[in-house]
């Protein structure tokens, strides 16, 4: 009866593995998403840079914070909104990196549930034959 | 196909196997809700255009007048009547909280330059969306493909298979790469197949002076002008193959023929002739045997017929046999100078085209081996034309010896079947 032991060992291996994976691909899906968050960011925010570049000098600019818009110098802003676009191609490629980290965790896992299906398979075989 | 087969080198699968038709049709129905999508989105972006240039036509329209009456909405449900003023001063959201204070032209140039960006969207997505569709008509037909049940046959391709070759890649195209393989493998499979081919000019040959010989008791000069159709139609054959030759080797030829030291004595008639190699030949041969020369021009009516037959070496083939009814001695001569041309030949074709050690094993085995002629059947170089020459006017059987690979029970070669 010692193989059923095993095989039950190996389900239950086999159901937290899975449930790692599910874990994983949750993350990944949750880094997609806020992958495109900031990939539509960075789009606006370059927008927003070549008008300011376009805008001339004594243009008035104003910042929407909360209920009210505040002045705000054109160099100024244009200093934001560099900084801004800078901070989103860095989290840009942080995510990649996080991402690609995600996927190979993910085959990895995903190798190591079919062998465990494989021997609890090969397993089950054995115990039905005998 | 036949032989790869045999050896087992192909797999039969059906598609269906491969491709299951409900997998292909899950796959279509994945592409065609992905398309939704982007066409969902594809409209989202054309109502922001349309939005967009709604906007730049009020911008535009707005500072015409000092003021406009409006109803302002206030709070959810309550509007009361009021007045627009300021109308050339607009305060434009750039995204990202920011606002600039814009004239009504210059907030129009802004919406314009999103303008553009849309539309850029648009195009990029029209692009995902063909590339969609192109995507759903393959898995489409693919499905059908495998529910009706189509085999997928792979197979091994055989390089080494003569008759595939020979079918695959026409004969124009076969001589100048066999020759680099014949230069690799002395008497490589493609061998038999230039036997197989020269076996059957061989033949023709054979035939033609057979031909000559029977009717030039007769009328010769009627039979040459028959000959001349019948050659001519062979000869546009095999000049295809030969130009091509020519071409290649052309220059290499020339200096070869250079180095000839009778060369400038050349015969005017014979300039007319297309091959560098036969003139070459014919040449040499005058050179050694002034019969010959007596020969061609007692051979001046048919003036025309050697021109043609000289694009390929088989105008010296018929010219030794009219000689031979003219006079056999000639023939003789002729013959007997072949092999000394050969000798000074051969390091011609070394030269040319042929790796030294393949021409010198050539040399003692000439007869004995069936590709010999095959080998160089293209080549441009005279020798193998003399050669048969020395061959087929000497001993008209050599043909058989010359090819075993040949098929001596056709009684009738395919060009005599063409001609008569």
């Amino acid at each position: 009866m010692s193989s059923s032991t095993v095989l039950r060992e190996l389900q239950r291996d086999f159901e937290a593995k899975s449930n790692d994976l599910s874990k994983l691909q949750k993350d990944i899906s949750k880094n997609h998403q806020v992958r495109k968050k900031y990939t539509i960011q960075l789009g606006e925010n370059e927008l927003v840079l070549k008008e300011l570049d376009i805008l001339n000098e004594d243009a008035n600019v104003y910042k929407l914070i909360g209920p009210v818009l505040v002045k705000q110098d054109l160099a100024e802003a244009n200093a934001n909104v560099r900084k801004r676009i800078e901070y989103i191609s860095a989290e840009l490629k942080r995510l990649d990196g996080n991402l690609q980290d995600l996927e190979e965790k993910q085959n990895s896992k995903k190798e190591a549930i079919f062998k465990l299906q494989e021997r609890i398979q090969s397993l089950q075989a054995g115990k039905a034959k005998a | 196909m036949g032989e790869s087969a045999k050896k087992g080198a192909g797999t039969v699968t059906s598609l269906a196997e491969m491709f299951p038709a409900e997998d292909a049709q899950k796959a279509v129905k994945r592409v065609q809700e992905k398309l939704a999508e982007i066409q969902n989105e594809l409209h989202r972006v054309r109502g922001f255009i349309s939005d967009n240039s709604n906007l730049i036509n009020l911008v535009q329209k707005l500072p015409e007048q000092l003021h406009h009456n409006i109803i302002v909405p206030f709070g959810k449900a309550a509007f009361f009547p009021g007045r627009l003023i300021h109308t050339n001063e607009i305060m434009v959201l750039l995204g990202e909280g920011y606002y600039a204070e814009r004239t009504s032209k210059q907030t129009v140039e802004i919406l314009k330059r999103r303008g553009k960006v849309l539309e850029s969207q648009v195009e990029s997505l029209k692009a995902i969306m063909r590339d969609l569709k192109a995507e759903t008509s393959f898995f489409d037909s693919t499905a059908s493909e495998a529910a009706e049940g189509l085999l997928e046959i792979t197979e091994d391709y055989v390089e080494e298979n003569s008759t595939e070759r020979e079918s695959e890649s026409g004969p124009p195209k076969e001589d100048a790469p066999n020759f680099s393989e014949a230069e690799k493998a002395k008497v490589s499979v493609e061998d038999e197949e230039y036997a197989r081919i020269m076996s059957k000019l061989d033949e023709l040959e054979k035939e033609e002076l057979e031909a000559e010989c029977g009717n030039e008791t007769v009328e010769e000069n009627e039979q040459v002008a028959v000959d001349d159709e019948e050659y001519a139609r062979l000869m546009s054959r095999l000049d295809e193959l030969e130009k091509e030759e020519l071409e290649a080797e052309d220059e290499k030829i020339k200096d070869d023929f250079n180095k000839l030291p009778d060369q400038k004595s050349l015969d005017t008639n014979l300039r007319h002739s297309e091959g560098y190699q036969s003139r070459e030949l014919l040449e040499q041969m005058k050179d050694k045997k002034s019969a010959t020369e007596e020969f061609l021009s007692k051979c001046d009516p048919q003036k025309d017929l050697t021109n043609q037959l000289n694009c390929m070496g088989l105008a010296v083939q018929s010219v030794p046999e009219d000689e031979k009814s003219h006079g056999k001695s000639l023939l003789h001569n002729v013959i007997k100078s072949s092999p000394p041309e050969k000798a000074l030949m051969l390091p011609e074709v070394k030269e040319n085209v042929q790796p030294a050690p393949l021409s010198r094993s050539e040399v003692p085995a000439e007869s004995s081996k069936p590709g010999f002629d095959a080998q160089k059947a293209f080549t441009g170089s005279i020798i193998e034309r003399t050669h048969n020459t020395h061959f087929n006017s000497s001993q008209e059987s050599a043909t058989s010896s010359q090819s075993p690979s040949s098929q001596p029970s056709k009684p009738v070669s395919r060009f005599k079947m063409q001609r008569r």
